[in-house]
C-alpha cells in the first residue's frame, strides 16, 4: 500500500549515521532566523475553554454538540471564572483558546479571560462582533459560499455578516473548513476574502466520534482538497495563510493520530512533560476531564486532520523533522503558519520550501 | 577513561547546552545541579528537550527517542541514557 511506514534507523542506536547534523540544517541564515523567531513561542502553554453552551446557529458535524458538553451546567459567575483563569496563569498557562459552543454570546467572559491571559484566541461563527477591547486572535468559521453555509448551517448569508463584522480588523482570520461538499467553492470565497482584505487559513472536516453524516472525507475529497489548498496558496498569497507541509499533513489519507501521534492527554496517559502534563479542556461549568481531553474533543481520532489538533501535535514534533534540509524547511513553515494562525502580530514570513514533503517515515498520500 | 569520568563529562556538557540553548540565567555548568527536575524545577518542557536533543545528537551521533522524553526528567538521567547508548554501540 502507498501509505506503509517507510523503514527508519533504529530508534536510539549510537553511531547513527547523520547525514545532516541540526547544526548544517540551521546555517543557511535565512533558515537560521526563521529557526529563532519560532524558537521565541516556545513558552506558549495553552489550555481550551467552553464559554457557554448557546449557540445562535446549528451546524451538522458541530463538536460542541457532541458527547456529554453539551449537558454541563453553564457558569455565569465572572468572579469564578476570574479565579479560574488565575488559577491556570500560576499553573503555567499562557495561552486560553476560547470556544464551544459560541463564545460572542458571552463577551463579559471572554473579556474577563483576556484582562487575566492576555496571549489566545476565540472560535466563532462571526456573526456577532466581538468587541474590540479583546484583543485575542479571532478565528471565524466558514464551511462554503452562502447557499452551503445556510444548508449545512442554517444561517442566511453568512459571509456577508462575517466580512461586515470583521472586514479590516487585525484580529481576524477566516477558516475555512474542506469537507467533501465545499471543496470547489473554496475559491470563489477565498476571493471574496481577498477583496475584502481579510485572510484565510485552512481546516479539515473531522468526523465525531459515532458520526454518520456525509461529511467524512474519502481519498478522493482529501487529495481534490489538497490540490485546492496549493491552488489558492498559490493564487492568493497575500490572503492565504498556509503553507505546502500544512496541506500534506492535514489532507493524507492518515490522520494526525497515526501519523505524528497525538500528545493530548486524551490519547496520551503521561503526566510527565509536554502537553499530556499542561492541557486541560474545560466544561462550561470550569470542570475538566482528563479522559476527554483535547482541542477538539469528541472528534474521531482515526479521522482526526483538525487544524486546531496539528497546531500542538505536527509542531511537537521538531525532532522528527530535523533530517534533512528540505524536511526542516517544511516543519519551520507549519510552525511560522501556526504562529501567524494562533498568535496575534506574529510576524510571518514567507513559506521557506517550495516542495512537497512527506510525514517523517510515511508516504506523501 | 573510565566509565564513571565519561558521565561526568558529558553532564558537565549537558548542562553547558541547556545554559546556552535554553538562555539560562544565574547558573554555570559548574553550579547546574544534575539532579535537579528539569520539568518541575527548571521549568523546561518536550519542546526545550527535543532542542536540546538535536544539539546532543550531532555531539555524539545518539538519538533520543521522543517516547523516551518523560523519563529523561534531570541531567544527570540524560548523561546516563547516553553514554549507555554510546557502550552499547561499541560493545
Ligand atoms: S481527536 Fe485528534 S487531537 Fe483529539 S485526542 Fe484524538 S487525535 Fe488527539
Amino acid at each position: 500500500m502507498s501509505h506503509q511506514r517507510v523503514e527508519q534507523p533504529a530508534s536510539g542506536s549510537a553511531s547513527e549515521p547523520l547525514q545532516y547534523k541540526f547544526a548544517d540544517l540551521i546555517a543557511d541564515p535565512v533558515v537560521r532566523d526563521r529557526w529563532e523567531q519560532v524558537r521565541r513561542y516556545f513558552f506558549l502553554r495553552e489550555s481550551t475553554y467552553d464559554m457557554t453552551r448557546r449557540c445562535n446557529i446549528r451546524c451538522n458535524g458541530c463538536y460542541y454538540y457532541e458527547g456529554e458538553k453539551q449537558h454541563a451546567v453553564e457558569n455565569s459567575d465572572l468572579e469564578q471564572w476570574r479565579r479560574l483563569m488565575q488559577a491556570e496563569k500560576a499553573r503555567g498557562i499562557t495561552f486560553v483558546v476560547l470556544a464551544g459552543a459560541e463564545p460572542s454570546l458571552v463577551p463579559e467572559r471572554c473579556q474577563v479571560c483576556f484582562d487575566e491571559i492576555p496571549l489566545g484566541a476565540i472560535a466563532t461563527n462571526g456573526l456577532k462582533r466581538i468587541p474590540g477591547e479583546i484583543g485575542y486572535r479571532l478565528h471565524i468559521s466558514v464551511w462554503g459560499d452562502d447557499e452551503t453555509s445556510y444548508r449545512t448551517r442554517g444561517a442566511k448569508e453568512m459571509l456577508v455578516r462575517q466580512t461586515d463584522n470583521y472586514r479590516s480588523d487585525p484580529r481576524a482570520i477566516f477558516v475555512y473548513t474542506f469537507t467533501p461538499d465545499n471543496i470547489d467553492q473554496a475559491e470563489t470565497v477565498t476571493r471574496l476574502l481577498a477583496r475584502e482584505g481579510c485572510q484565510v487559513t485552512f481546516n479539515m472536516f473531522s468526523a465525531p466520534v459515532g458520526y454518520t453524516g456525509d461529511l467524512r472525507h474519502t481519498p478522493n475529497s482529501l487529495s481534490r482538497t489538497r490540490q485546492a489548498m496549493l491552488d489558492l496558496m498559490v493564487r492568493y498569497p497575500q490572503t492565504v495563510v498556509y503553507s505546502r507541509y500544512n496541506a500534506v499533513a492535514h489532507t493524507h489519507r492518515l490522520g494526525l493520530h497515526d501519523l505524528y501521534g497525538c500528545s493530548y492527554p486524551r490519547r496520551n496517559p503521561s503526566t510527565d512533560v509536554g502537553l499530556g502534563r499542561s492541557f486541560r479542556q474545560y466544561r462550561t461549568d470550569l470542570g475538566w476531564d482528563r479522559e476527554a481531553a483535547c482541542c477538539v474533543p469528541d472528534t474521531d481520532c482515526s479521522d482526526c486532520r483538525h487544524y486546531a489538533a496539528g497546531s500542538a501535535v505536527v509542531t511537537a514534533r521538531l525532532f522528527r523533522h530535523a533530517t534533512d534540509p528540505d524536511t526542516f524547511r517544511s516543519w519551520l513553515d507549519y510552525v511560522d503558519t501556526y504562529l501567524a494562525v494562533w498568535v496575534r502580530d506574529y510576524p510571518r514570513g514567507a513559506n521557506l520550501s517550495q516542495n512537497l514533503v512527506s510525514p517523517p517515515g510515511f508516504d506523501l498520500i | 577513561m573510565q566509565a564513571g569520568s565519561n558521565t561526568d563529562n558529558i553532564t558537565l556538557r549537558i548542562a553547558e547546552i541547556m545554559i546556552d540553548e535554553l538562555k539560562l540565567e544565574d547558573v554555570t555548568p559548574e553550579t547546574f545541579d544534575p539532579d535537579m527536575d528539569l520539568v518541575d524545577e527548571v521549568g523546561i518542557d518536550s519542546m526545550d528537550l527535543a532542542t536540546v536533543a538535536l544539539v546532543l545528537r550531532d555531539e555524539y551521533a545518539v538519538r533520543i527517542d521522543e517516547d523516551d522524553y518523560p523519563k529523561l526528567t534531570t541531567i544527570r538521567l540524560i548523561a546516563t541514557y547516553i553514554q549507555d547508548k554510546l557502550d552499547s554501540a561499541a560493545a
